[in-house]
């Protein structure tokens, strides 16, 4: 049982090219050219959807992208809307929300009991008892609509373009069309973005002469230049005119997010027709207008057989001829502007069966086509900061004041035949050019240029446009009757009405409590009337009851596009093909992947300790400092003194924030007169950098400073252990001298290494060992490595990773920053007592520092474990013995290949800081046991002599 | 002393009974004239001003209470944010405080009479690196001290609780483990907002909507017109008239620093946006509330089946609600990465509230150098689930006029003697 019409003149379908699809299971056919809904409609079937809260059968409404009862699951995607999506052969279609189908639907059950299920009465029960509200809650989350989600949905290709156009047109109507065709004439480069499939907007289900005109601008349009996106829409106008543009046909990507910077954006998305309220409004076969054209003249189909038109304006007076000219009988015509109209539809569950007008006369038919006003679609006005303003006279909104870079033309900016929309759109596309223009040459101005820029900057062209009229509407938003106002939300206006009583009477309360314009629809179809029905039931005026902000996105848009290809770049250092062909295991460090041993963690800390090894900590943070004021700066940042560093010395430091916490610490050199190494830890580097930036820009913008993040420009190796100087003197220069009197422990050379110039070197000691850090350009980094390895092969040399590192910091008791200390430590807690210089002028962090040291901060202390071969946890509590009284926690814990025992370091209370206090310790598993407190953090060699040597 | 009138109790039967009588319900709370005088005024109609003038009336018999707000009730961060609770929080004061409001949700539904549907389906705070994971064993270990349900868990488990999330190790940040919080949830944010204004109107809590404060009246305060320290409220001057009143609290969110400098009193507050996001609706699939600190995202369904996002402040200090682009699309970017099934679902709606960061991630609560102007500020990303607590302890600060041990840590003074509390370890993305 077809429903479709024999060839009509503007057709969109191809029917010479069949299509196979199923919907609900159920083989059908289809043309290419279809939307996924006519082609259900062709093949006999008009219930699409089933309501949200009463199952409801649901029909074609507005036969558009805004169709709220068209949305249907597509294979693993939900939430189509069948009345935008273009049919594709082999699509499995269904519908949504439905069990056990759509046309026995269980839930429909819910209707029957609807008068109690009003707007928020969940609000109002399930409250007792208490316990059961779970149980309630998973029933409730049963009814939530829409599609399903199939979690193993590939992610697809998604990557994003960059554009920087002159103009962009949102909306390819003949308003928008002309404006396009005359900026791209007027030399702009333009954009110009078409929700639906077709430029065209109206003229595509209007006249053959509309029809010629529509061939004859985009004709226009495509000699001019213009870039055409259709099947895509505008979603976001941000700051300055940076505009996010949903692709929806791309060739390869399913939505492609298109990011441009537009100098002028001119809003041109037509008009949106309003559904009317009234009871019975949401039967199938109650549609709009232009649903109804759209059906007819682009898709050939036959909404219905027997069909009452209540019309208040031109497109309901259209959709009258076209349904005559398709062979539809009209039993009745109400025109509303005589103050006519309709009260009623009524018929089975599943379709209009009889119309009850306001003069009290029924009429059988099983359509119903109302054309009631419009709803200027102002999102983008919204999100440029215009307030619209309601205009009672052609009910509807208006721009109030948009910026100068954004303009309007068409539907949203007045009224006008074919001929004057297109002339304004014209104008509105000189102007947009002429805008644009301006707009360049400051830009060209304002930066350096190969070329100078041509003349004086013209002059600012004003809005000389003449304005489009407004159309006499009557206010048509509801009739005597209550119906539904929101479709996809299923809010009656009788909801409302009760909602406003019940003191939920401001736009935005009554928004929240019923959930009215908050569902897919988003305001499209149903915002006027939430704001008219409020202010009927307010007895006040549409301005005065005001509206919602429509917020981004205009359209929905998937998370893929906004993702764009999932890219984050995994960070290794030069040497990591070596590790990885060494076996290493590798473990993820923030942003770095990076060797956490080479299988025997604690026989490379033997290694070391006995003979030499090397390790890569590449992903240390390394800023170069250059300029005069450097030493300023480190004294800022750092807690200890910096003013007198000598050249080719090195000195440690810790940084705080203000609030005196502990931020970071490092080592930093002082390679040249103005000149500095600074080191970070590897996950406080981009932080640090920030700090800095943030202290040369907004705090000493007189300090010359030059920042430059070179961590990942040189390859770091530090080469520890008894047999390192010898190792090294294999492989430096003549321009470094080792001796270790000339070249002392915190001290720092620059030079050659294993033939490769300009290489950084200092001497410092995390791991306790004598240890020399190089840093050499990436390029030679492995280049350093191997030769290392094969110097220092009669030595003993062997590689360690970040395991063999930690445990041996740990043997030497040095802190590490976010792991011994937390988002509380303040700097006394370190116990760098010693490097905090309150004879500075000034530090960050330095006030709270003071206070801090005045008070019961807690301490680092070095913990061993009573029992040698136990390991605590780290996070393990340390409690006051006999209670359950924190009083500090292992912070790192490991067992010391050196020492043969359990070795920790740990926060505690001043109270338990002294050496030798026993601790109680709760292991994970619930037991405690004891541990001892330290004389020296170092559990190895405390007095450095090793380093040193 | 009892209710000023009772409302008209919430319950199924009386759904039934309206039902079948087709009988509207009243007025949830009245449209009162704007008096001239109350004993406390209370600056912001969001859930820390109506709790603390309910918990005023019902705690302390104190009702002639005016609440203003410059335009509805919950505008503000109350109907902005992702209404995530949870109390297993790093410090004793931290965990104490948030325990105290999560034991006031729970009986919220029951103590107002309206169902805010506190959902209790856990809250999962990911870890993705050692670090990330070393820190929510610390967690762990306090809360299980502290009698608080939070552990850590491993990715199987973590998947059998979530079953979308990738707990594969091939992702670019593999979850390690999660720190598990069963009693934290969400919570309806709208009806906490409508429960509190509807009792304490009940109580005869005068609530004024489209009523904005436009100066704060002094008197014998050093500085201009008697403002600032050393001097005493006297009320507060609305575009619909002046207020007399001994007491004046601010309880605003993102205009905090404002209201307070009408009083002479300067805060230490900067007002970044925050900003947050809901896709279309799909059947539910998702049990539990989701937060990455790595990824700085958190999410959660809704019994309406929207995805609710949220992040992380933005960096640079601002007042624009516009929301930006590149929120959604680092939003989405890392969504994916911890679902990638869900590339086909579709963004509905962004928005964006108003957070006022303190130096130290903690409110600033209590009295103020001005005699009788009071504070409830400085609530970061955590004012939502601390509303409850923060109006009783208010209320109880007001009443007896000093500060209550709960939020004894939080007072203005801190600022000046050194005594920052820091709850940086656990709130900095802490939802």
């Amino acid at each position: 049982m077809t429903t479709r019409l024999p060839a009509q003149p503007n057709e969109v379908i191809d029917r010479s090219k069949p299509l196979a699809f199923t919907w609900n299971g159920k083989k059908m056919r289809g043309f290419e050219g279809d939307t996924i809904t006519s082609a259900i409609l062709a093949n006999g079937e008009h219930i699409i959807s089933r309501s949200m809260k009463y199952h409801r059968p649901r029909g074609v409404l507005t036969a558009d992208f805004w169709d709220p009862n068209t949305s249907v699951q597509v294979g693993d995607e939900p939430n189509v809307r069948a009345s935008h999506r273009a049919l594709v052969a082999g699509m499995a279609v269904s519908a949504q929300n439905v069990w056990p189908s759509l046309k026995y639907d269980a839930k429909a059950a819910n209707g029957l009991v609807g008068r109690f299920l009003t707007a928020g009465f969940y609000y109002k029960t399930f409250m007792k008892p208490a316990k059961m509200w779970p149980a309630y809650e998973r029933v409730l989350a049963r009814f939530a609509p829409g599609g399903k989600v199939d979690l193993d949905t590939p992610h697809g290709y998604h990557d994003k373009r960059y554009a920087h156009p002159d103009v962009v047109v949102a909306g390819g109507g003949p308003s928008g069309l002309a404006a396009a065709v005359e900026a791209a004439r007027a030399g702009a480069s333009v954009m110009l973005v078409e929700h639906e499939h077709d430029l065209g907007g109206h003229l595509r289900w209007g006249s053959n002469d509309d029809a010629d005109a529509l061939a004859g601008l985009v004709a226009e349009a495509e000699s001019a230049g213009v870039e055409i996106l259709t099947n895509s829409t505008v979603t976001g106008r941000y700051e300055d005119n940076w505009l996010a543009i949903a692709q929806r046909n791309h060739p390869i990507a399913v939505e492609r997010l298109i990011k441009a910077r537009a100098k002028v954006l001119v809003v041109a998305p037509g008009l949106i027709e309003r559904p009317y309220v009234f009871a019975g409004n949401d039967l199938p076969g109650v549609m709009t207008s232009g649903a109804v054209r759209r059906l007819i003249a682009m898709y050939a189909i036959r909404p219905g057989n027997r069909a009452v038109v209540l019309t208040a304006n031109e497109s309901g007076d259209a959709a009258i001829d076209e349904l005559e000219r398709a062979g539809i009988e009209i039993v009745k015509v109400i025109d509303a502007r005589t103050g006519a109209t309709v009260t009623k539809a009524s018929g089975s569950k599943s379709r209009v069966k009889a119309v009850t007008c306001s003069d009290g006369s029924i009429v059988d038919a099983d359509l119903l086509v109302t054309a009631t006003g419009w709803t200027a679609p102002t999102s983008l006005l919204n999100m440029s900061g215009d307030r619209p303003v309601y205009d009672p006279a052609s009910a509807r909104f208006f721009a109030d004041s948009p910026p100068d870079n954004v303009l309007t033309t068409g539907g949203i900016a007045g009224d006008g035949n074919r001929d004057e929309l297109i002339s304004h759109g014209r104008s509105t596309g000189r102007l947009a050019a002429a805008r644009a223009g301006v707009a360049r040459h400051r830009i060209q101005a304002a930066t350096t240029r190969a070329t100078a820029v041509d003349g004086p900057e013209p002059a600012y062209p004003d809005d000389t446009r003449s304005p489009l009229g407004r159309d006499p509407h009557p206010e048509l938003f509801r009739s005597t009757s209550h119906g539904m106002v929101d479709f996809s939300e299923d809010i009656s206006s009788k909801d409302l009405f009760g909602a406003a009583a019940e003191g939920f009477d401001s736009v935005e309360l009554l928004k929240r409590f019923t959930t009215a314009t908050m569902g897919p629809s988003q305001g499209k179809l149903e915002t006027v009337n939430t704001v008219a029905v409020l202010a009927e039931a307010r007895g006040e005026t549409l301005a005065e009851v005001g509206t919602t902000v429509w917020r981004p996105p205009y359209a929905p848009i998937a998370l893929g596009a906004l993702a764009g290809r999932v890219f984050e770049p995994v960070r290794v250092s030069s040497i990591q093909p070596w590790h990885e062909a060494n076996g290493s295991t590798p473990i993820l460090a923030g942003q770095w992947v990076r060797p956490e041993h080479y299988g025997a963690p604690q026989q490379e800390v033997r290694n070391t300790r006995a003979n030499v090894g090397i390790t890569d900590v590449t992903p240390l943070g390394k800023l170069d400092l250059q300029g005069p004021d450097v030493a300023k700066l480190l004294s800022q940042l750092y807690t200890n003194k910096w003013m007198q560093l000598a050249i080719g010395s090195v000195r440690y430091g810790i940084m705080c924030a203000e609030d005196g916490v502990v931020l970071d610490d490092g080592v930093t050199g002082r390679l040249g007169d103005e000149h500095y190494l600074m080191t970070t830890t590897s996950s406080g580097a981009g932080g640090v950098w920030n700090w800095i930036e943030n202290w040369l820009q907004t705090e000493h913008p007189e300090w010359q400073v030059h920042v430059t993040p070179v961590t990942t420009g040189l390859t770091s190796i530090n080469v520890a252990g008894p047999n390192s100087r010898e190792l090294m003197s294999r492989l430096v220069g003549d321009d470094i001298d080792l001796d270790p009197d000339a070249f002392k422990y915190m001290q720092v050379r620059t030079g050659t290494i294993a033939g490769v110039a300009d290489c950084v070197v200092w001497r410092i000691g995390f791991t306790g060992e004598l240890s020399f850090e190089i840093h050499v350009p990436s390029g030679h980094g492995l280049h350093v490595w191997e030769t290392l390895l094969g110097q220092g092969e009669s030595l003993g040399v062997a590689p360690f990773g970040l395991e063999a590192q930690r445990i041996m910091r740990l043997e030497k008791g040095h802190f590490i920053v976010g792991q011994d200390t937390d988002g509380l430590s303040k700097a006394p807690t370190t116990g760098m007592i010693g490097l905090l210089k309150f004879d500075k002028d000034d530090w960050a962090g330095k006030p709270e520092v003071a206070w801090a040291l005045e008070g019961d901060y807690p301490r680092i202390v070095a913990i061993q474990p009573t029992d040698p071969s136990i390991v605590p946890d780290e996070a393990c509590q340390i409690l006051r013995e006999g209670t359950k009284d924190i009083v500090g926690r292992i912070t790192s814990s490991r067992f010391s290949p050196t020492l043969d025992r359990a070795v920790c370091l740990g926060q505690v209370t001043p109270e338990f800081a002294g050496p030798d206090t026993t601790l109680t310790v709760q292991l994970v598993n619930g037991e405690q046991i004891t541990a001892r407190v330290m004389q020296h953090h170092a559990h190895f060699d405390p007095e450095g002599e090793r380093l040193r040597g | 002393m009892g209710k000023h009138k009772s409302p008209a109790r919430y319950s199924a039967a009386g759904l039934a009974w309206r039902g079948l009588r087709n009988k509207s319900w009243p007025r949830v709370w009245r449209e009162p004239e704007l008096k001239s005088a109350y004993d406390v005024v209370v600056i912001g109609g969001g859930i820390h001003g109506l709790a603390t003038a309910y918990y005023l009336a019902s705690n302390h018999a104190i009702t002639n209470v005016a609440v203003v707000d410059k335009a509805y009730l919950g505008s503000g961060g109350s109907g902005r944010n992702t209404a995530i609770v949870r109390s297993n929080y790093l410090t004793p004061e931290g965990v104490a405080f948030y325990d105290r409001s999560l034991d006031l949700y729970n009986t919220m539904s029951t103590d107002l009479n309206i169902n805010v549907m506190f959902s209790e389906r856990g809250h999962m705070t990911l870890a993705h690196t050692d670090s990330a994971l070393r820190t929510m064993n610390w967690r762990a270990e306090v809360n299980k001290l502290q009698g608080i349900d939070s552990s850590v868990i491993a990715p199987d488990e973590i998947k059998k609780l979530s079953p979308s999330l990738d707990t594969s190790p091939n992702t670019r940040y593999p979850i390690l483990g999660a720190l598990y919080h069963p009693p934290g949830g969400t919570i309806r944010h709208d009806a906490v907002v409508w429960g509190y204004a509807r009792a304490a109107d009940a109580y005869g809590v005068d609530l004024h909507q489209k009523t904005e404060v436009l100066d704060i009246l002094c008197e014998g305060g050093a500085g201009p017109n008697g403002k600032g320290a050393g001097g005493k409220v006297t009320g507060v001057r609305t575009n619909r008239g002046d207020i007399h009143a001994p007491v004046v609290v601010n309880c605003t969110a993102g205009w905090a620093s404002t209201i307070a400098s009408m009083a002479g009193v300067r805060l230490p507050i900067t007002t970044h946006p925050l900003q947050a996001a809901v896709t279309e609706p799909v059947k539910t699939f998702l049990p539990t509330v989701i937060v990455s600190g790595s990824l700085h995202v958190y999410v959660s369904q809704t019994d309406r089946g929207e995805l609710v996002f949220g992040a992380s402040v933005d960096p640079v200090a601002n007042y624009d609600m516009k929301g930006t682009l590149e929120f959604t699309e680092e939003l989405a970017g890392h969504v994916l990465e911890l679902m990638p099934g869900l590339s086909k679902m579709r963004l509905m709606r962004q928005w964006a509230g108003l957070c006022d960061m303190t130096p130290d991630y903690s409110p600033v609560m209590g009295p103020t150098p001005v005699d009788g102007f009071l504070v409830d500020v400085g609530w970061g990303t955590y004012g939502f689930k601390a509303g409850p607590v923060s109006g009783e302890q208010m209320a109880a600060c007001i009443a007896h006029e000093s500060m209550p041990d709960l939020i004894a840590p939080f007072v203005l003074s801190r600022f000046t003697d050194g005594t920052l509390v820091g709850e940086k370890g656990a709130a900095a993305v802490g939802h």
